[in-house]
């Protein structure tokens, strides 16, 4: 299947600045494809350019097959775009800003109207739609904004930093909103709470400096998926013991995750959760007991880390 | 088009949902008709032509209020991503601005019409002097506008674009002024530039294709380098 969204070597100077840097990545239909990176890695940038706020230094992306520097009006009608903060005119009613922006996309009538209805019983707006959008809580006005990003069926949506400003339960509820969403359309997602990314998104981008670091899957038995195990051994870290759990079929690679006079604590990075059954029978064959064995959830936490705390990483797109 | 004109609305009803219009519009208002009345208690002369260079002194004045929060306050929010990230273009926002402020213009001098009624009843004016000079106040407002407009697109900030806005007009209002520091073709190149000496014959009933021109010409680089200014972002 043709991917949906395909970014070729996008890069963007404000400058001498170099804000992206050829980044190139996919996103398949139907999938959450996540950027993660801190302030300032390009996130917001790479958007941008794909909704065609911004043009591209050198670079360019297909969406939906329409390139987005020689046809960008078509590219832009395939997306439905919330920018970072929730930009929308205050002084206008919810009912007022969804008629405007629907007529804007071309939508006249009973196909305005019927768009209007779907929006508002989606996003549970019915009893804002009266209200002047700027005396709605920041939540209502993310709702608004999704809104107007889906009245006219877009195969793409973009969300910069959607979670910024709400409280735990709007979290929750836009999650479900992006899974809900993933089953019409892809959606292209950035944040920097790498818990929000992990929780909405298919694949991760990271990002750092305006160069993507790695592209991570974490769908459940994805091939590249790396598993990491959290082990207690009854021993000190010794040189000796990390030879000894490299060397166990299936241990990708070992690092000390603390140590104290009787205990040591490693992570294990294993091909299969199989492995664990290995590790288990070589420590007991070494006479070593095993205090603790569990799988570490956050490994995107760990790549995260370990990627861009590489000052040195050169550019590449890493696909899965 | 349908989208322009959608655009027109939306950017019509803000300005007219604003205290601002309204204000503006009162202020003008009144000042013209102190302005008419006392001079034609005066005067007794059926004539307008006062009226119109005060109107166009108002508009210089008025114009950078309507217009600086035009693109300024759009940028400053972040709308205008939500705008052009949409389907429209760069052109169909600054026309449908152009338009929005040239509405409230339109009306604005439209109702002074009241005192060429109060002159028909009362005297025997001569219309063509009349007709011409609110021509002339609508090409200069259009002029004004696109200025603006323009300027307001370079900046995030309301006030530093209504204080430029005032600074380029009040320069072009009177750089006549100038001329008679500079000699020979300097010296019609700068009068050629001034919106008072443009305006001039429209107020007195001489209508000339090249005032007609430079007006036109003024609106429509100020309508370019207000696109060119959205693009740079």
């Amino acid at each position: 299947m043709r991917p949906l969204v395909e970014v070729r070597s996008l890069s963007k100077h404000y400058g001498s600045r170099v804000a992206v840097d050829r980044v190139s990545f996919e996103v398949e239909p139907g999938e959450v494809l996540g950027l993660l990176g801190p302030n300032g890695s390009g996130k917001s940038t790479i958007l941008r350019m794909l909704t065609g706020y911004l043009a591209p230094a050198s670079g360019t992306a297909l969406i939906n097959g329409f390139d987005i520097v020689s046809d960008p009006r078509s590219a832009r009608g395939c997306v439905g775009y919330v920018p970072e903060d929730v930009p929308l005119y205050q002084h206008m009613r919810v009912d007022e800003l969804l008629r405007f922006m629907g007529r804007m996309r071309g939508l006249e009538g009973k196909a305005l109207a019927l768009a209007l209805d779907a929006a508002r019983e989606r996003l549970a707006l019915d009893e804002v739609r009266r209200m002047p959008v700027g005396k709605l809580s920041r939540g209502y006005r993310q709702r608004v904004a999704i809104a107007l990003a889906l009245l006219h069926g877009p195969r793409l949506v973009v969300l910069d930093e959607p979670t910024n400003g709400l409280d735990p339960r709007q979290i929750i509820e836009l999650r479900h909103l992006v899974q809900c969403l993933a089953t019409q359309c892809s959606v292209l997602v950035t944040s920097h709470v790498l818990g929000e990314i992990e929780r909405m998104a298919h694949r991760v981008a990271i990002l750092m400096d305006g160069r993507l670091l790695k592209i991570h899957s974490l769908r459940p038995g994805a091939a590249d998926r790396q598993r990491w195990l959290r082990l207690q051994i009854h021993a000190p870290a010794s040189t000796g013991l990390s030879s000894l759990l490299t060397g166990v079929p299936g241990v990708v690679a070992v690092e000390p995750d603390g140590s104290s006079a009787t205990l040591s604590r490693w992570r294990v990075q294993v091909a299969d959760i199989q492995a664990g059954q290995y590790i288990v029978a070589a420590l007991s064959g070494a006479g070593l007991g095993v205090g603790e064995m569990t799988e570490a959830a956050a490994d995107l936490e760990h790549l995260f880390l370990r990627l861009t705390s590489a000052s040195n990483a050169s550019p590449m797109a890493l696909h899965s | 088009m349908n989208r322009l004109m959608v655009l027109t609305g939306k950017e019509t009803s803000a300005l007219f949902s604003s205290p601002i219009a309204y204000a503006v519009m009162a202020v003008f208002l009144l000042l013209l008709g102190y302005s008419f009345s006392i001079t034609l208690f005066v005067s007794k002369n059926a004539t307008l032509v006062h009226v119109f260079f005060q109107a166009a002194m108002l508009l210089v004045l008025i114009v950078p209020i309507i217009t600086m929060r035009q693109f300024s306050e759009e940028r400053r929010s972040g709308t205008l991503e939500l705008l052009l990230t949409g389907p429209a273009h760069e052109i169909e926002v600054v026309l449908a601005k152009w338009l929005a402020c040239m509405a409230v213009i339109t009306l604005m001098t439209g109702l002074t019409f009241g005192y060429a009624i109060v002159l028909a009843i009362y005297g025997d004016p001569d219309w063509g002097p009349v007709y011409s000079g609110y021509a002339g106040l609508l090409l200069l407002g259009g002029a004004l506008v696109s200025i603006g407009l323009a300027l307001s697109a370079l900046t995030t900030n309301q006030v530093v674009a209504a204080v430029v806005s005032l600074g380029v007009f009040g320069l072009l209002w009177g750089i006549d002024g100038l001329a008679a520091f500079a000699t020979g073709r300097t010296e019609n190149w700068i009068l050629g530039l001034s919106l008072l000496g443009r305006f001039t014959p429209f107020a007195t009933g001489a209508l000339y294709l090249s005032d007609l021109g430079f007006f036109l010409v003024v609106t429509l680089l100020g309508m370019f380098l207000c696109v060119r200014a959205l693009a740079r972002r």
